[in-house]
């Protein structure tokens, strides 16, 4: 897939898609977020779930997909998140990320899109699966 | 209409800049601002994030909250500048009324809270940005 026509389908309809992109590597974190914007996307950033919910709860700010981390400072991780989300904001799509091998059940139960996306992951792969979420949003 | 008379500008590269802000939504909204007037806006919300992008990534501007808690203050990041290749440019923000006087010969100054629109106007001024949008790349 191109990353043309990734931009094309971020940017598809009267708004692009928004992702909150939630990583505390500051490094990994500016990857990926200048990545998404490059593909179209508008992005958010948050350095923990207390950061995330903040940005979530924010009358301002509308976001479709979190991109989120499940290793994280704060008493909440990518889970605790990912539950909060489910439970508050049911419209908004969540994938999670991590670079251990635990708890992929779990995450199915928690993502629509299905299984962790494991670390190291390449950009490309982020940019597919948000285009996967956002393509079943607009089908249901 | 002689050749001479017409002057082409080459299209600037955007400069980077790194907005280190403790506030979340504050940092958001701030960084979403300069975006959209094509500036390459980096992250940060802490002091040790600050330190980190500063050592990767060439910065032209930095924005920096002087008030950041807990973990280092905004201080902590420009006395570990001179140690690196400092930014051109040092803008410090704080709600403290002291802090402007300390920065003076270092940077920039602005009191918080600030019209994310004042903050906008001082970036683009510092960085002699054009106003226009058909001169943005």
């Amino acid at each position: 897939m191109s990353t043309s026509s990734t931009h094309l389908s971020a940017k598809a309809g009267p708004s692009p898609q928004t992702v909150l992109v939630v990583e505390d590597e500051v490094l990994i974190r500016l990857v990926i977020a200048e990545y998404l914007r490059e593909c179209g996307y508008r992005v958010h950033e948050a350095v923990n779930a207390d950061e995330a919910i903040l940005i979530l709860r924010a009358p301002e700010v509308s976001v479709d997909i979190v991109f989120s981390d499940v290793e994280m400072p704060g008493d909440m991780d990518g889970f605790g998140l990912a539950r909060w989300v489910r439970a508050n904001m049911p419209q908004t799509q969540v994938i999670l990320t991590s670079g251990a091998e635990r708890s992929a059940d779990i995450a199915g139960t928690l993502c629509e899109a299905g299984p962790l996306l494991e670390k190291p992951y390449p950009t490309q792969d982020v940019v597919d699966r948000i285009r996967q979420l956002a393509a079943k949003a607009n089908r249901s | 209409m002689s050749a001479a008379s017409v002057t082409v500008l080459p299209r600037r590269t955007p400069p980077n800049i790194l907005v280190v802000e403790g506030d979340v939504r504050l940092r958001c909204l701030v960084s979403d601002e300069l975006r959209a007037i094509s500036f390459k806006v980096v992250e940060a919300g802490s002091a040790r994030e600050a330190l980190t992008v500063l050592d990767a990534v060439r910065i032209d501007l930095l924005l920096l909250d002087l008030d950041l808690q807990p973990t280092g203050s905004g201080w902590e990041v420009v006395h570990r500048l001179n140690g690196n290749q400092p930014p051109t440019w040092i803008i410090g923000a704080s709600s403290n009324a002291d802090s402007a006087e300390k920065l003076e010969g270092l940077g920039l100054a602005i009191r918080k809270p600030y019209p994310i629109s004042q903050v906008v106007d001082l970036v683009t001024r510092s960085l002699n940005w054009p106003q226009t949008p058909e001169a943005w790349p």
